[in-house]
């Protein structure tokens, strides 16, 4: 028996619960999903709070920003979402490796992403001269960007962790298709914060005057 | 997706949804730029709020398909927004921060 097989069969053997027709893993994430945006609202508002506060000493954020860096970041984040949706459409279609193909493009574009936020924050930290502490504009800036990153690598562990079981067992079960759908909205969701951030923290924010 | 009736989209859709993203940002991107040179004050603000808003919606419709799934799943995720956005602007209003400024 393949290992898709041993997957499919003790699946049977073994069925979720369910009382609303949904399955309770999926309701799971996306109600953690809908919780976040408590979380990443006050870190935002956090910032909103301190960059607008006019009186600190030394570099307020809005005064570094690299704004054709960040909207290439932005494009490459936004363009994630479209393999990791090409990833979910391919398995449904028992796609298995055009599953993998699209997995490790999303983990990929992650990465590229991760590494554009490590070079600006290192441009920001030894060539502008804003360090975590600085201000607190700036440590607020850290804290919601660096925090959203921390996402952004918990994702890419995720996806590499689906790529590496696809490989390993010669593509991926009915359960682990749901996983691969539970990862997919926890990187949307990603992307949807990012969309707000890139908006809120770098297109409209100007320094106090 | 196992809890839908409407069909999704085919991958030829999701580009061309991905195009439409792009093309938002690109959009974006201009008005920042446009904004500097011009001065448009609240038109900037709530263009760009209505562009953000826009490949907010179309990744949450299209890409995380909650358009295909039950209502429930929405009216949870809707609430979760909806109560964040509240407070937060609420907490933001009281303490000053929320006026709409040009630059």
């Amino acid at each position: 028996m393949t290992d898709i097989a041993h997957d499919a069969a003790m699946e049977t053997a073994h069925p979720e619960h369910e009382s609303t027709g949904i399955d309770n893993r999926k309701l799971g994430m996306w109600l953690f999903l809908s919780s976040e945006f408590l979380f990443f609202g006050a870190l935002i508002s956090n910032y909103l709070l301190y960059s607008h506060r006019g009186g600190f000493q030394g570099t307020y954020p809005a005064e570094v920003y690299d704004i054709p860096f960040t909207s290439v970041s932005s494009f490459v984040l936004l363009m994630s979402s479209l393999t990791m949706v090409l990833a979910h459409n391919a398995l449904t279609r028992k796609d298995q490796n055009g599953t993998r193909t699209w997995l490790f493009a999303t983990a990929a574009l992650g990465a590229v992403f991760l590494g554009g936020q490590v070079f600006e924050f290192t441009e920001f930290i030894t060539n502008e001269g804003m360090k975590l502490t600085t201000n607190p504009a700036a440590s607020a800036f850290y804290l919601l960007t660096g925090f959203h990153g921390t996402h952004v690598a918990v994702g890419v562990i995720m996806l590499l962790s689906l790529w590496g079981i696809s490989r390993r067992k010669g593509g991926l079960s009915e359960k682990h298709g749901l996983n691969l759908e539970l990862v997919g909205l926890y990187w949307h969701f990603v992307d949807i914060i990012w969309i707000i951030i890139f908006t809120a923290v770098y297109l409209l924010s100007v320094p106090p005057a | 997706m196992t809890s839908t009736e409407r069909p999704h989209p085919t991958p030829a859709m999701y580009w061309k949804i991905a195009v439409v993203l792009a093309g938002l940002t690109a959009v974006e991107v201009a008005m920042y730029y446009i904004n500097r040179s011009l001065h448009l004050a609240v038109v900037n603000t709530l263009a760009l709020l209505v562009l953000a808003a826009l490949k907010f919606v179309i990744v949450i419709g299209f890409y995380m398909h909650l358009r295909y799934e039950k209502a429930m799943l929405s009216r949870f995720f809707t609430a979760g927004f909806v109560l964040a956005a509240s407070l937060y602007t609420i907490v933001l209003t009281a303490l000053g921060v929320l006026v709409i400024r040009g630059s």
